[in-house]
């Protein structure tokens, strides 16, 4: 924004307007604090929203090709055998996914499981889509925190449009931070 | 568009802020389910248990009530319920009571709570059981979350992650 001509005069107006700058920025301190110290919080660890700890993402490739990729948090991790992805419409058809080979966790209630740390990026195969095309990525997901929670099985969906055949990948789509979970 | 100055921007912003912190304060209020409130929205509550057998948590005031909310995909939940079991057994005469409130499938709790030997009730709640822990402090809706209510029947603890046997001993103690 443009700054005025300093002209006379304007260097004590400039010092109220910094005090009254000051004051509003103390004002808006205050207002944040509310903000923070209003929902009620449980005792244990401070932890991370879902959303947040499996942050989701996807681009296309190619036009037969969507690389989806989960950054999962430090302390986190997400199971391999409860990820599920679909594509709509139908013309862009998922073939079997892609899945990294991820770690072996030993669990006393379920047994060796696979679980993914850090990034995991997985490939889906799409038949049959067309550069320009608008493809519809659902992606279920269900993990957990080192400290000793579990996150209910999420589905996050995003949009993808498939690029020109060697024309480069496209550029990533994160998943809205709003999640649908579902249960039963 | 309107032009405004850099001290009108700040006034709109402080303003603005000023609006969404008093928002948040007001659902504090509106969520009075904070340590110490009435524990009105969960004593209200009733649902079924695996055989869709509705039952009330009303029916459990006067007593110091445990209200776990737990999953059966949910290793740490699983984990702290055999303690919850033996505490149940012995400390239910002296008017403690464990409630679960599973966040899963009808079938699947049943066979755990039968495999476990489970001796208080496994009720089955849906979404609206996982909104409800958030009004509690459950603020990312993960599980275990463990909510204890005092014979006044206010909320005395609340718990996201699994509880230690010491500690719902040293809360007991002053509760019971």
């Amino acid at each position: 924004m443009a700054q005025p001509i300093t002209s006379p005069g304007s260097q004590r107006k400039r010092g109220r307007s910094e005090r009254s700058r000051r004051g509003l920025v103390a004002l808006l301190a205050i207002s944040a604090s509310f903000g923070f110290a209003g929902l009620p919080q449980a005792a244990g660890p401070k932890l991370l929203p879902a959303e947040e700890a499996f942050r989701l993402s996807a681009r296309a490739l190619d036009p037969g090709t969507l690389e989806i990729r989960y950054d999962v948090a430090d302390g986190y991790y997400l199971y391999r055998d409860k990820l599920r992805f679909a594509v709509e419409p139908a013309i862009a058809e998922g073939v079997d996914p892609q899945l990294p080979a991820g770690k072996v966790h030993e669990d006393e209630f379920f047994g060796k499981t696979t679980i993914y740390r850090g990034p995991a990026v997985i490939r889906l195969p799409l038949k049959g889509g067309k550069p320009g095309d608008k493809v519809v990525l659902t992606a279920d997901s269900q993990g957990c925190a080192d400290a000793g929670v579990c996150y209910p099985p999420q589905r996050q969906t995003l949009t993808v449009v498939l690029p020109a055949a060697g024309g480069g990948a496209g550029v990533p789509v994160e998943a809205a931070p709003r999640r649908k979970s579902y249960f039963n | 568009m309107i032009h405004l100055s850099n001290r009108w921007w700040m006034v709109v912003a402080a303003l603005l802020a000023l609006g969404a912190g008093a928002w948040f304060a007001w659902s504090k209020l509106e969520s009075s389910e904070a340590i110490g409130q009435p524990a009105t929205s969960l004593l209200g509550l009733s649902l079924p248990d695996p055989d869709g057998k509705e039952l009330a948590l009303s029916q459990w005031k006067g007593k110091v009530l445990v209200v776990n909310f737990w999953a059966t995909w949910c290793a740490p939940c699983r984990e702290e319920m055999p303690m919850f079991t033996r505490l149940q057994q012995e400390l239910g005469p002296k008017g403690v009571q464990f409630v679960g409130i599973a966040v899963d499938q009808p079938d699947k709790v049943r066979q755990f709570a039968s495999d476990l030997g489970l001796n208080y009730p496994a009720l089955i709640g849906g979404y609206g059981a996982m909104e409800l822990s958030k009004s509690l402090g459950n603020s990312i809706m993960a599980l275990p979350f463990t909510v204890i209510v005092d014979r006044g029947g206010r909320v005395a603890h609340t718990q996201l992650g699994p509880l230690k046997e010491q500690q719902l001993s040293d809360i007991f103690a002053k509760l019971l």
